[in-house]
């Protein structure tokens, strides 16, 4: 399923969600493209989670519009809008720490077929990530970078269009980090769109298609790799000006 | 877990149903009632770990639901002439209505908060018993027409208790079942991967009531005689938690086990040490919290003699 040259998946226009007196996101606007992996990128504290939160329901925005193949997703609860055929996973795992690898896959709902077919999914994602051997133990027993795999693993569970990765590189080791890669490159393959918050910027840099910065709470540049390494602006935003001092 | 092994455990539930069958004619009256008070803190144990084990969500209110069908089986049958088996269905249907107009609001605090909610709703309801009097009779209680029925109060609570346990390892051993234990480990997470937590809580927490409440009504036919202050104990919902808890909360057979060992140990000790048992009790809390936090199952799990987790 090629999709057509420019069509967008994800829309978000205007968005905007204030803590307090903390304006997180503030007028926040980006297309994500369907069927490539991009990048959402900023120095700490820009927003990038506020928005990942606000794309799945666990935010509420104060105003602006996430359209998502052209419905507005406003009001609409987390479980309602992975329903879509939205998933993530979050900056730190969330995996059930005292269910089996193999129940933190079948927890998953919305999947519309019956066990055994579930379950011969499980199976396939927890050999898909590597860990075959720990379908048995417990989440909370496996290491932090077989826990991101699992989250990961979990997340694909309903063959979701669009997949939100919050930080999957942070606190992985490199070997597990290439696996992930290979892993979202073969998404993207089978026509899913990616979108990453990451710091690592090698990560970025080599295998997202079309980057979007932000900075307080608003996007301040968006283009390929090559074209985001040159930009004054978020040269600025993360070596510059206000965060000389960092 | 395979076919096969359902199929065993089945099997299993079936040869121990029809051993109790038999038991209650070689039984003196007074085993003949322990035995089915054994049963009945299986049923009120077992039904506690939907709500509390597998969903996370700890109630110290669950006598409220056990309360409810003790005075809808008083009320029909000493004041409408009821047969008394009917009345245990109106009693679940009372308890499940309380649950979700109970549980819509209280489902929504967590933690501690939740706790001290149900708490409070169960004492609610007591003052309610007492000060109805049109309904309850107030404080005098309910007097049933005295009438021999250890027999029939035995098989009912016999059959109640295999059923709860079939609820409740299906619900353990199904997608529900897991989908609770992930509102337990983290709801957040539970709803951003599509479960609906309210509904789900909901349904549990209903499930949960309708088993106390069939026993309540079965052990009010078999005392004759109910109040408030004895049908609305808080002791009951402390005696379901810590049965779950020594058991293993959140597994089908830590419940089963805990309520029979500990059911048997208040009884010895209520028997040759009257006050020495609410001791007896506490420092077993103390214990379990202490060395066992997850309980037998989970102390067996630890040790390699048990799996981990509900499905295989």
């Amino acid at each position: 399923m090629e999709p057509r040259p420019g069509e967008v998946i994800l829309e978000v226009r205007d968005l905007r969600k204030a803590f307090g007196g903390v304006r997180a996101v503030d007028g926040c606007t980006f297309a994500v493209p369907r069927g490539k992996i991009s990048g959402l990128i900023g120095p700490n504290g820009s927003g990038k989670t506020t928005t990942f939160n606000l794309l799945t329901g666990v935010a509420t925005p104060d105003g602006g519009q996430v359209l998502y193949r052209g419905e507005d997703l406003a009001g609409l609860k987390p479980y309602q809008i992975f329903r879509k055929g939205i998933t993530r996973t979050f900056q730190i795992t969330r995996i059930f720490r005292e269910m089996t690898v193999l129940e933190n896959m079948l927890s998953v709902t919305g999947l519309g077929v019956p066990d055994p077919v579930a379950r011969a999914r499980a199976e396939e994602l927890i050999a898909f990530v590597n860990l075959g051997h720990l379908r048995g133990e417990y989440g909370g027993r496996l290491s932090y970078g077989q826990q991101k795999l699992l989250e990961f693993a979990r997340a694909l569970m309903t063959d979701p269009d669009l997949i939100l990765l919050d930080e999957p590189a942070a606190g992985i080791n490199r070997t597990l980090l290439r696996g992930l890669l290979g892993h979202i490159h073969a998404l993207q393959e089978r026509g899913k769109t990616v979108l990453i918050v990451e710091h690592d910027m090698s990560v970025i840099m080599n295998h997202c298609e079309r980057i979007f910065v932000m900075d307080y709470g608003v996007k301040i540049a968006e283009g390929p790799p090559a074209e985001i390494q040159r930009d004054q602006r978020v040269i600025d935003a993360y070596f510059g000006r206000r965060r000389a001092g960092r | 877990m395979t076919r096969r092994e359902h199929l065993r455990n089945l099997v299993l539930l079936g040869v121990v149903g029809l051993g109790l069958a038999f038991l209650p004619h070689g039984l003196s009256v007074y085993l003949r009632s322990f035995a089915l008070f054994t049963m009945m803190y299986v049923v009120l144990a077992l039904s506690w770990n939907i709500i509390s084990g597998f969903t996370g969500y700890t109630s110290f209110g669950h006598v409220a639901f056990y309360g409810i069908g003790a005075y809808a089986c008083a009320i029909l049958v000493a004041d409408h002439g009821w047969p008394w088996l009917a009345t245990l269905g109106v009693g679940a249907a009372a308890a499940a209505v309380a649950a979700v107009a109970l549980g819509y609001p209280v489902l929504r605090l967590k933690g501690p908060y939740f706790a001290i909610a149900m708490l409070g709703a169960a004492e609610g309801t007591r003052v309610v018993a007492t000060v109805w009097d049109g309904l309850t009779h107030g404080g005098v209680g309910i007097s049933f027409p005295s009438t021999e029925n250890s027999m029939a109060t035995y098989y009912a609570m016999l059959a109640l208790m295999l059923v709860t346990i079939v609820v409740a390892y299906v619900v353990g051993h199904s997608r529900f079942g897991i989908r609770l234990n992930a509102i337990r480990e983290d709801e957040g997470a539970a709803e951003a991967l599509g479960i609906d937590a309210t509904r789900y809580k909901l349904a549990a927490f209903t499930l949960s009531a309708v088993f106390p409440a069939m026993a309540g009504g079965i052990q009010a036919y078999k005392v004759l005689y109910i109040d408030p202050p004895s049908v609305f104990f808080v002791q009951i919902t402390i005696a379901m938690a810590l049965m779950s808890m020594l058991g293993g909360k959140g597994t089908v057979i830590g419940p089963i086990v805990g309520a029979v060992l500990l059911y048997t140990a208040q009884e010895l000790t209520w028997v040759n040490l009257p006050t020495a048992h609410l001791i007896a009790y506490g420092l077993f809390i103390v214990v379990v919290a202490r060395f066992m936090p997850r309980g037998l199952m989970g102390f067996a799990i630890d040790r390699g003699w048990a799996r981990k987790g509900m499905v295989h």
